[in-house]
């Protein structure tokens, strides 16, 4: 980072002309100060970021806090203390609990480390969930997770329920459900975390697909073979960017 | 990866299936549904503690229905008997003055003969003082045994007039009752009560033959339905006459037959009363007046009369009090039952609040793919009111084979009117929206991260 412009910080890490130049996301200046009491302790300072779309974004950082803080506010589950975070060209920095609900639905897709699949529904009913709260119709909605399912290969265990599959399995119908109202962002929280190497790899291979189809993937994570695979490289140090690069570029 | 292939020309997004364009408009029938399907499902995973959540519910229901069922039959009884006596009615009986009882009974002193109770003067001066009196029937009743061949027994013979059975609604069985004319001729003519016709001709009919009192015979002309409540009525006025046989013969025969006097043997000796109308009934043309009558023929009667020889019952006063003590009953239940449904109430938000913190998780998830607060109210709400609503059918089935129960085992009447159960129910159902508000909001509130970090 040779100039400290900010505005051209960010575009440090375009894509290659290769990848369509469109922004799906964008932070700027966002920081973030949690309150305890008369305590005040600042976590993010200042981060301005674009995300393209079609993107594979890896988001490393050594501090768990910064990384959730900043992961939180990328999925509209919390409000950044100051700055502007566009998602699509709307600002969710000041938007209301029922808009943040909305758009989060229309939006964003989640992939969790430990899945957060409600256990007392199956598969299906699972990845029709996004699909339930955007208003898809019954019979949409159906047709949707079923093509979902097939395409992540649980088409055959669409009635089990979440504790009857594996790992690798759960994760895979997380990544059905993230994908079901065809969100601008799929976010994944240390995906592979709680996987073995086998299972791991296998999800990491549908990111790529994924990826390869177009779709606009970020994760935060600490395992460096997530990041080989990912075309841009987010390094986050005591609430600022370190460093932001494109690989394999 | 054999399991996972990717269909590369796929379309991305879902082409032709867009979310509808009024989102809000979506929250229609099948979403309900789908929302009462998915707390049907958390519901029957807790069954055992669902089941014991909604006992409360259960019992307050049930009980709401039961007890307005026996209550309500038990007016509808009370209500019967004085019905039976005619509500446009005022009844007068003669009774034997409590001193008099008293001294006799004790069975020592000079043999008795005892004057009291109404009579024709009494009446006269009724008549003549109080406009709106349309009809008085006096009437006389001896005991005597009655004959048919071998067979005898000892009844009430009321001698009345040719108004008494339309006076009380007590129609006859078979034949007639006897007219005008007989009653001016003291014609020799009787009519049988059910109860009397069965006992003296268990085989052949009566209508048409003859029965003997002391030495002289009767024509019967006709024989009157079972007396049923109009009978229970006068016993609990405390009439002299007990049994429900009684036969009927004109009261001008009655007179001259067997006089005003009658003898009995007692422990001390003889002892004669002197009476020379057993009851009356007073019939008023307005029924608003009823009772205002009954009070002014008390004070005629307590001028007349130096000692309290005689009852006045106004069917009408003892229906109203009888309502009374109905609606005094149904508010005590009533209350018990509310009772029972609070605590039912407050097991639900107990429940309701273990739940949410129970699903902490579940909420998160939900609140992150994209619900929004009122959604999870409503998830929250439609699970509290599918548990009071369960609760309240099963107490509305309950209710309503309670009062079977009751009826089978001890012959009570008990009446379940539709709106008890349909009050019960909706009852119930309240209560899951009040008592499942709190622990919705409670859900709602939650910050969806914390909620997604909860274990």
């Amino acid at each position: 980072m040779l100039e400290s412009n900010p505005d051209t910080e960010t575009t440090t890490a375009a894509p290659n002309s290769s990848v369509a130049q469109s922004v799906v996301a964008s932070l700027h200046d966002i920081s973030k100060t949690y309150y305890m009491g008369a305590l005040s302790v600042e976590v993010l300072h200042g981060i301005s970021l674009d995300f393209y779309a079609g993107d594979y974004i890896a988001i490393m950082g050594p501090s768990g806090c910064v990384k959730t803080t900043l992961m939180n506010i990328l999925g509209c589950l919390d409000q950044p203390t100051t700055g502007k975070y566009f998602l699509g060209q709307d600002d969710t920095s000041q938007m209301a609990d029922d808009e943040l609900s909305t758009i989060r639905g229309a939006r964003l897709g989640f992939i969790f480390q430990s899945y957060n699949l409600i256990q007392q529904l199956n598969v299906l009913e699972n990845i029709e969930m996004p699909l339930f709260y955007q208003g898809y119709s019954a019979a949409d909605s159906h047709e949707i997770a079923m093509g979902l399912a097939q395409k992540v290969g649980l088409d055959d265990r669409v009635d089990h329920k979440p504790f009857e599959l594996s790992g690798g399995q759960q994760q895979r119908v997380a990544i059905a459900r993230a994908l079901a109202v065809d969100p601008l962002i799929i976010l994944a929280d240390e995906p592979t975390g709680n996987l073995d190497s086998k299972s791991g790899a296998e999800i990491l291979d549908i990111f790529d697909e994924l990826n390869a189809q177009g779709k606009t993937l970020l994760m935060v994570t600490h395992s460096d073979e997530l990041v080989e695979r990912s075309k841009r490289e987010i390094r986050l140090r005591d609430g600022r960017v370190e460093s932001d690069e494109r690989l394999h570029s | 990866m054999s399991d996972f292939t990717l269909n590369s020309d796929s379309p991305v997004g879902h082409p032709g299936k867009a979310p509808p364009t009024h989102p809000h408009l979506a929250f229609n029938f099948v979403r309900l549904k789908k929302i009462t399907a998915v707390g049907v499902k958390s519901i029957y995973s807790h069954g055992l503690r669902s089941l014991l959540t909604v006992l409360g519910i259960v019992i307050g229901v049930a009980a709401v229905i039961a007890m307005l069922a026996v209550s309500e039959g038990a007016s509808f009884e009370a209500q019967q008997q004085f019905r039976d006596l005619g509500a446009n009615n005022i009844l007068l009986k003669s009774v034997k003055p409590a001193e008099v009882e008293a001294s006799s009974s004790r069975g020592f002193g000079p043999p008795q003969a005892i004057i009291y109770g109404l009579t024709i003067a009494d009446i006269t001066t009724i008549r003549e003082s109080i406009p709106g009196i349309s009809n008085v029937i006096a009437s006389r009743i001896v005991k005597k045994n009655v004959w048919n061949l071998g067979k005898s027994m000892n009844t009430d013979v009321v001698g009345t007039a040719v108004d008494y059975p339309s006076s009380r609604n007590y129609n006859l069985r078979a034949g007639r009752f006897f007219s005008e004319a007989e009653v001016r001729d003291h014609a020799n003519v009787v009519v049988l009560s059910h109860e009397v016709a069965n006992t003296l001709f268990p085989i052949d009919n009566p209508i048409g033959q003859s029965i003997k009192i002391d030495s002289d015979y009767y024509n019967i002309l006709g024989i009157m339905e079972s007396e049923g409540f109009s009978n229970l009525g006068q016993n609990q006025a405390g009439a002299s006459n007990s049994a429900p046989s009684r036969i009927y013969i004109p009261f001008t025969s009655s007179k001259s037959r067997f006089g005003e006097t009658t003898t009995r043997q007692t422990a001390g000796g003889m002892e004669s009363e002197t009476v020379e109308l057993h009851e009356a009934i007073i019939q008023i043309d307005n029924q608003d007046a009823v009772i205002e009558v009954g009070e002014i023929i008390g004070q005629i009667l307590q001028r007349r009369h130096k000692n309290i020889d005689y009852t006045i019952e106004v069917p009408l006063a003892l229906l109203r009090q009888a309502e009374e003590s109905a609606l005094r009953d149904q508010i005590v239940a009533g209350a018990i039952a509310g009772i029972s449904l609070l605590v039912g109430g407050i097991g639900i938000m107990n429940i309701m609040l273990a739940s949410v913190t129970e699903r902490t998780r579940e909420i998160g998830i939900r609140r992150a793919l994209g619900a929004k607060k009122k959604d999870i109210i409503t998830q929250f709400l439609i699970e509290a009111v599918i548990l009071s609503g369960v609760g309240g059918l099963i107490g509305v089935v309950l209710g309503i084979l309670i009062p079977f129960v009751i009826s089978a085992f001890w012959g009570m009447t008990t009446i379940v009117t539709p709106a008890a159960p349909l009050l019960a129910f909706s009852i119930s159902a309240l209560i899951g929206v009040v008592f499942g508000i709190y622990p919705a909001m409670r859900a709602a509130d939650m910050d969806p991260v914390e909620a997604l970090r909860h274990e």
